[in-house]
């Protein structure tokens, strides 16, 4: 056991991404390492278009990297694969599935009794605290409902990599702090390996384990932190509020000696 | 919340009442004992010999029955006609190959009106009901066809993805995701093709027929019958009113979840 949690389930090396555009060769992400541990909260924190999204796609197999190599557990990543599981940042939700419609997909795509995904959606629907709401359509949900509904169709298939592409970026700040808490209560009950991105600082010291800094476009790995606060973190904490400070002021100057360098 | 809106349904459904009603009235006013009341028979007489009508024959059959011969052809060719357009237009926005074989063959026979295959039809399939099933088919296929074309073509790449993503399979995707995805989209077009076909019936029992509401006012025309006419298009308007009704309460029920928030 000890030796499953030590080694790593998601392992990036190299990893070079470019997009052709009319004025010639776009690097997005570029040599890009990183090694993930079984049952880690990885936050990959970087500024506004730096190639995020397009590091979560690699990883999910959504796209192709163009040199390098991304594997999950030892296997290549070839393309979409139900062992990883995406919260995307628009949520994409079945719109003419109901809740449960949506968590019970992908178990009923694998071909699951009607009875056994449907205990297994109920579970999931539970955990995010979505009781009441199974036969709802996603227009009749709020925002944060919706993306419940998206973090639970992901959880139900059990997946061994939680992928989650600013999951709360479009959410107002009362919402945003709500699911915070929610997400961090989800995993601690149900420990996944995740990888969560985030341009909000606070909201990668309050999840991750450990906070990858990226640079801008293209995305590299520019510096990482193991945070090992207790759980459940506290907004307001003096060691929270120190550790922010020092990762921010270190970020400012990053920021600051990359604008001069260009 | 329901309640909150069935005021507002009186309130238009009177509107809608209220407002025929003052057509017929001046209806009845401009032709009452006036020159042009020679002309044109009065409201009153036009909805007392289409009440006749219903028992009394016109030609060999009363006018229900009248009413039943063009809708048989109409169903007939419109069942068809949409079945093989559903097939054919997700087919094609689907497969890239299939797209590429038929759409340049679609695309020229999509602009020509069906009451042009008249002539053809009568000599291919005779003067039977074959060749107005024909061209039937022809109205709804064309319609149908070009809007599950478009339905299919157009749905999110985001859903694709996050069916994927959640271990869909090809064929899957394409029950589970493009084929929902694109239902408003064939609804609208077998909406249109509805309305199309009722008017291609009516052209085509014009041009050569011996029953059916197109004939009765071409018979009506040639015997210089207003009354006749006239019955025959106001049960035109009344039959074509009666299946846009229908055809919307089908819509509302397959397409519930296509409607922003309650």
């Amino acid at each position: 056991m000890s030796v499953e949690q030590e080694r790593n389930l998601i392992k990036c090396t190299h990893v070079y991404k470019s997009f052709q555009t009319p004025t010639g060769e776009h690097p997005v992400v570029n040599d890009f390492n990183l090694q993930a541990k079984e049952n880690e909260f990885l936050v990959l924190f970087g500024p506004g278009q730096c190639g995020k999204t397009t590091l979560i796609n690699l990883i999910a197999g959504l796209d192709n990297a163009t040199s390098g190599a991304i594997e999950i557990n030892g296997n290549k990543v070839k393309g979409p694969s139900p062992e990883r599981g995406v919260v995307f940042q628009d949520i994409s939700l079945f719109p003419w599935l109901t809740t449960m419609g949506n968590v019970e997909y992908g178990p009923k795509m694998a071909g699951m009794s009607k009875k056994s995904r449907r205990e297994k959606a109920h579970h999931y629907i539970n955990l995010v605290g979505l009781q009441g709401f199974e036969n709802s359509f996603p227009s009749q949900l709020s925002g944060g409902m919706k993306q419940r509904v998206g973090i639970a169709r992901a959880y139900c298939i059990e997946p061994r990599v939680m992928l989650m592409d600013e999951p709360f970026g479009a959410l107002d700040a009362q919402t945003r702090y709500l699911m915070q808490e929610e997400l961090q209560r989800i995993w601690q009950a149900e420990k996944r390996t995740i990888v969560f991105v985030t341009n909000n600082i606070e909201e990668a010291l309050y999840l991750a384990d450990r906070i990858i800094v990226l640079s801008n476009c293209p995305a590299t790995v520019k510096k990482e932190y193991v945070i090992d606060l207790p759980r459940p973190r506290k907004y307001v904490s003096p060691e929270f509020l120190s550790l922010r400070k020092e990762i921010t002021s270190i970020i400012n100057k990053y920021v600051v000696s990359e604008a001069e360098n260009e | 919340m329901k309640k909150k809106f069935i005021p507002q349904n009186i309130i238009s459904v009177l509107c809608g009442i209220a407002s025929i009603f003052a057509f017929v009235i001046f209806w009845f006013i401009y032709t009452n004992g006036s020159t042009l009341g020679k002309m044109i028979p009065r409201p009153d007489v036009v909805i007392i010999s289409l009440f006749k009508d219903i028992f009394n024959p016109i030609g060999q059959h009363t006018l229900l029955i009248h009413v039943c011969y063009s809708m048989y052809r109409v169903l007939v060719g419109y069942v068809i006609g949409s079945i093989v357009g559903i097939i054919l237009g997700l087919a094609m926005g689907w497969s890239k190959v299939v797209e590429a074989i038929f759409s340049p063959l679609f695309r020229i026979i999509r602009p020509i009106p069906p009451i042009a295959w008249i002539p053809i039809s009568i000599i291919w399939l005779g003067l039977g009901e074959n060749a107005k099933i024909f061209l039937i088919f022809l109205a709804s296929f064309s319609n149908v066809t070009l809007n599950a074309w478009t339905g299919a073509k157009n749905v999110d790449p985001k859903l694709i993805g996050a069916s994927q993503m959640l271990g869909a399979r090809k064929s899957q995707i394409f029950f589970t995701i493009v084929l929902p995805a694109s239902i408003p989209q064939i609804f609208a077009g077998l909406q249109v093709a509805l309305s199309s076909c009722w008017g291609t019936i009516l052209a085509a029992e014009m041009v050569r027929s011996s029953e059916g509401l197109g004939w009765i006012i071409v018979t009506g025309g040639n015997n210089n019958d207003m009354k006749q006419i006239l019955v025959g298009i106001v049960t035109i308007g009344i039959v074509g009113f009666i299946l846009a009704v229908i055809m919307r309460k089908l819509e509302a029920v397959l397409c519930r979840w296509n409607k922003s928030g309650t």
